[in-house]
Order: C-alpha cells, then sequence, then structure tokens
C-alpha cells in the first residue's frame, strides 16, 4: 500500500513554478526529500496538506485523496515543520492542553513518554527552549497523536549530532514495524545515509529523481580525470568543475563509457545535490 | 468548532481582553456621555489587539494544520468575535441600568442606556462585523485595513443615528422622550437591532468563509 501517492502537483507562482511534481512512498519506509534552499521542497510538503492550492495534480494519503478527506487524514498524519514557532510566550503544557484536543487518538502516555525521552520540560515556555529543543516539542506533539504517516520539514535542523543521531534511530524505529511512514524533508543529506530508504530529489521545482536510496545514488558516477579526459565526456556530464589537476564532475551512470578509463566513483547525496545545482549555474 | 473557540480563548486572547469590558462598561455612570463610544472601544482597542496577537503568534499556519476545515475556522472566529461583541454589551447594559437607578431625573443630550439604544448598539456592532470579517479573510491576516473600514462604518453609523436622533424630535421622543416608557416600542427597536446584527454577522460569515477558501496558507 502506498503511504503517500502524489501525481502531476503543478503550481506556478510568479516567480516559481512546481512543475508535475510525481513520486510515491511504500507504507512502512523512510523517504528523504531532499532539495536546496528554494528548490520546493516547502511548497511541495504544504500542497500535499492542501495548505495552499495547486493548478492541477493529485495528493493521494494512505489511499485517500487529500482533497476529498482532508479532516480525516489530517488526524492521521504527523506534521512538524522545522522548530515551532506558536505561541511562543505560552508554556508548553498550555499549549499542549489546547493541541491535544483536537485529536482523536492523542495518547498521554506516548506524549510523556516523549518529553522525558527528549528531556523537555512541561512548565517552560517555548520561548525558553533552544531551537533543538523546540524541534523535539514539535516532534512529541506529531508523534503523541498516533499518525500512520510523518511529514516533517527539516526536522533535524538545529540539532545537535547526539540528538540528530538519537532522532534517526527513533525514525528507524517507528517505520519498523511497517505501519508508520517518513516523508522528511532535509538540506543535511548525511542524516538520509544513515536512515532514509527512498530519496526523492527536487530541484527548482522539479523531481530530478526519486528512487530506493542505493539506487538513486548508484544512478550516478561522479568522474575524476585530467583536462585532456574532460572533452571526451564533456557533453555527458550533468555539470564539471575544473581545477589544475583536472576536473570531477557528476554524470548518469548509463551516460558512462569505462572503456575511456576515467577514474569512476560513487558520489555521496550532497554531491550529486551540488552538482546538479551547477548544472544551472553553467547555462546561465 | 469548540476546541477552536477554546483554544483563541485559552491561548490566543490575553485575559485582559476579558476584564476590559467590564471597566469599560463602567463608563456608562458617567452622566448625560455619548455612550455609543462605550462600544466603540470594543473596535478601537480590542479588535485591533488581538488580531495583531493572531499574527504575531503565526496563528493562521497553526490553526490549519489541525484536523479542521476551513469553514470552521472562519464559523469559530466570528463566533469569538460574537463573544467579545457579548462581553462588552453585557457589562455596559448592566452599568446602562445602575445609571438609569443613580441618576433618576437625568435629561439627556445623547441617547439614554435604554433598550432601543441597545439596539442601535447592536446594528452598529453588526456593522462593524459585516466591513471587517469578509476584508480580513481575504488574507485572513492583514487586519489594519479591515479594521478601519469595521471602524469607519460603526462611527459614521453611530455619528448619522446620534445626529438625527438630537435634530429630528419624532425619533429623540422615540429614544430618549416618552418613548422610553412604551415598553412594546423599546423591544421592537431591541429586537430589530437582534435581528440585524445576526443577519449582519451571519452574512459576514459566509462571504469571510468564501473568501477564506481561496486563501493560500503560507
Amino acid at each position: 500500500m502506498l503511504a503517500l501517492d502524489i501525481r502531476n502537483l503543478s503550481k506556478t507562482y510568479p516567480n516559481f513554478q512546481l512543475k508535475d511534481v510525481t513520486f510515491q512512498l511504500e507504507k512502512g519506509y523512510i523517504m528523504g526529500f531532499i532539495g536546496a534552499n528554494g528548490a520546493g521542497k516547502t511548497t511541495t510538503i504544504k500542497s500535499m496538506l492542501n495548505l495552499i492550492h495547486t493548478d492541477s495534480g493529485e495528493v493521494r494519503i494512505l489511499g485517500k485523496n487529500i482533497a476529498e478527506h482532508e479532516i480525516e487524514l489530517k488526524q492521521e498524519i504527523g506534521y512538524a515543520f522545522g522548530s515551532i514557532d506558536f505561541y511562543t510566550r505560552s508554556k508548553i503544557k498550555t499549549l499542549t492542553d489546547v493541541v491535544k484536543k483536537f485529536y482523536a487518538n492523542w495518547d498521554d502516555e506516548i506524549y510523556s513518554y516523549y518529553l522525558r525521552r527528549f528531556k523537555l520540560d512541561e512548565n517552560k515556555k517555548i520561548v525558553e527552549l533552544s531551537t533543538g529543543m523546540r524541534v523535539k516539542y514539535n516532534l512529541a506533539l506529531a508523534l503523541s497523536h498516533g499518525p500512520k504517516l510523518l511529514i516533517l520539514d527539516e526536522p533535524t535542523s538545529g540539532l545537535d549530532p547526539i540528538a540528530r543521531d538519537d532522532l534517526l534511530d527513533l525514525f528507524q524505529s517507528l517505520v519498523a514495524e511497517g505501519e508508520i511512514s517518513i516523508l522528511f524533508s532535509t538540506h543535511i543529506t548525511s542524516d538520509l545515509e544513515k536512515c532514509a530508504d527512498y530519496i526523492t530529489y527536487i530541484h527548482n521545482g522539479r523531481i530530478i529523481n526519486s528512487a530506493e536510496k542505493e539506487e538513486f545514488i548508484e544512478s550516478y558516477l561522479l568522474l575524476n580525470g585530467s583536462v585532456s579526459q574532460l572533452d571526451p565526456v564533456k557533453e555527458q556530464l550533468i555539470s564539471y568543475k575544473t581545477n589544475s589537476f583536472g576536473f570531477t564532475g557528476l554524470i548518469h551512470a548509463k551516460d558512462f563509457d569505462p572503456s575511456l578509463n576515467v577514474k569512476a566513483a560513487r558520489p555521496t547525496l550532497e554531491e550529486i545535490m551540488i552538482y546538479f545545482a551547477k548544472k544551472e549555474d553553467m547555462y546561465v | 468548532m469548540y476546541n477552536l473557540v477554546m483554544k483563541d480563548l485559552k491561548l490566543a486572547i490575553n485575559p485582559l481582553f476579558f476584564v476590559l469590558p467590564v471597566v469599560l462598561g463602567a463608563l456608562m455612570l458617567i452622566p448625560g456621555w455619548l455612550y455609543f463610544i462605550v462600544l466603540l472601544y470594543f473596535c478601537w482597542i480590542t479588535v485591533p489587539n488581538i488580531f495583531g496577537q493572531f499574527r504575531a503568534h503565526n496563528d493562521l499556519m497553526f490553526t490549519s494544520m489541525m484536523p479542521v476545515t476551513k469553514t470552521d475556522m472562519v464559523k469559530a472566529r466570528v463566533l469569538v468575535i460574537v463573544i467579545l461583541e457579548l462581553m462588552h454589551m453585557v457589562p455596559a447594559v448592566i452599568f446602562g441600568i445602575i445609571n438609569l437607578l443613580l441618576y433618576p431625573d437625568l435629561t439627556y443630550y445623547f441617547f439614554g442606556p435604554y433598550p432601543g439604544f441597545w439596539g442601535l448598539c447592536l446594528v452598529m456592532l453588526g456593522i462593524f462585523n459585516v466591513l471587517f470579517i469578509p476584508m480580513y479573510y481575504k488574507t485572513a491576516y492583514k487586519f489594519g485595513g479591515a479594521a478601519f473600514a469595521g471602524v469607519t462604518g460603526a462611527m459614521v453609523f453611530a455619528t448619522l443615528a446620534q445626529w438625527i436622533g438630537i435634530q429630528n424630535s419624532y425619533v429623540s421622543d422615540m429614544f430618549n422622550g416618552s418613548g422610553v416608557h412604551n415598553a412594546a416600542l423599546q423591544t421592537s427597536i431591541l429586537i430589530a437591532g437582534i435581528v440585524i446584527f445576526a443577519a449582519f454577522t451571519t452574512i459576514a460569515y459566509r462571504i469571510a468563509a468564501k473568501r477564506f477558501h481561496k486563501v493560500e496558507i503560507q
């Protein structure tokens, strides 16, 4: 069953366009949603949640169309848009008391568990929390009403390495039973290398690739060669950088000709993002 | 819907705005004052302050993320406005009754605090609602222009009503003269006020809900 099924989502703004965004997430998996700042991650997420109106396309969550079943689905989705910035002068306790009333499946025990796990003091005001602690509070809220799908926008930004690692472990334990699915957007790609099952990469409002993580990474190769080796591959490269030693460039694995004897290595997600962004600059 | 109303009352609105109506209501004890002003404080102070708070606390995004419909969001907010208006109205009426008991022989130049006057106040608040609420829901966060239009509409009505009340002997008699002892007349003006207030507020809600469905939550 698909936890998330996005098809042909399009939205035009005066200076930005979301074009034909299509991707699917199987139930019980973690999908990393990556892209540079302004690539359209948040716009896609907001369209998924019916917060903004799309020009065309369809969003189905847990098999149901969000436009027709918004309220029902919002009970089953936990979302956290980075750190919490609502009613920051209120105490955690006060805000939680208001939020929990909206959810039919709110579980106080789970909420208390996450407060303890995240070392959150209910009597503190939100403004007194650090960015990382605010992210954790937001996650505690998102996790306490029994969500089947978690949509997290930059959940690890602002967290220290230990907290990030703890969170990634938590995500993995959440999906382990196969009931919960997670879509999380980030530009900290190392987090995804640790825990994501699928990667969807958005660039300039378009989905460049959406695939199982290994397949996604293996579909690209990072080439390293001398200046003289650049010319034969130049046309096939997505983009490249040159320096005094030669060049480094990204290529679709299918376009690579091993007979050229250029050194090819497995790129990181970050390198894939960087070279795609560079491609744009080259044509400007 | 109930949860949304409670969210506004518990979280968004500073308790000051629940106490303020009582304090402002006491202004009804000023003998022979222009009593429209007592309720206009709602439009001048309470509305800009609480809507500024909604914006400062990013209430639109917060509420939109809850499992609620956009229609319910508007309905709840309109209900909150009506609750606050009644909270201003009730103490003012009570202090108005005290006023009548305290100064039995006072000659009112402006409208006295009789039931018919409260009917006019309800029309004034209805005008405020029908202008403010639909304009506000064009964006659901910009309240300046909407509050200005609402305040202007309410004040123009109050000024006109009061001017006619002074200039026209028939109207003056109805609201301050022998008409005040005509219970049927006073009650019917009050009921007409309630009906107009309810009608204007319902129209405001309908237009606002329609507009809010087109708003993008950023």
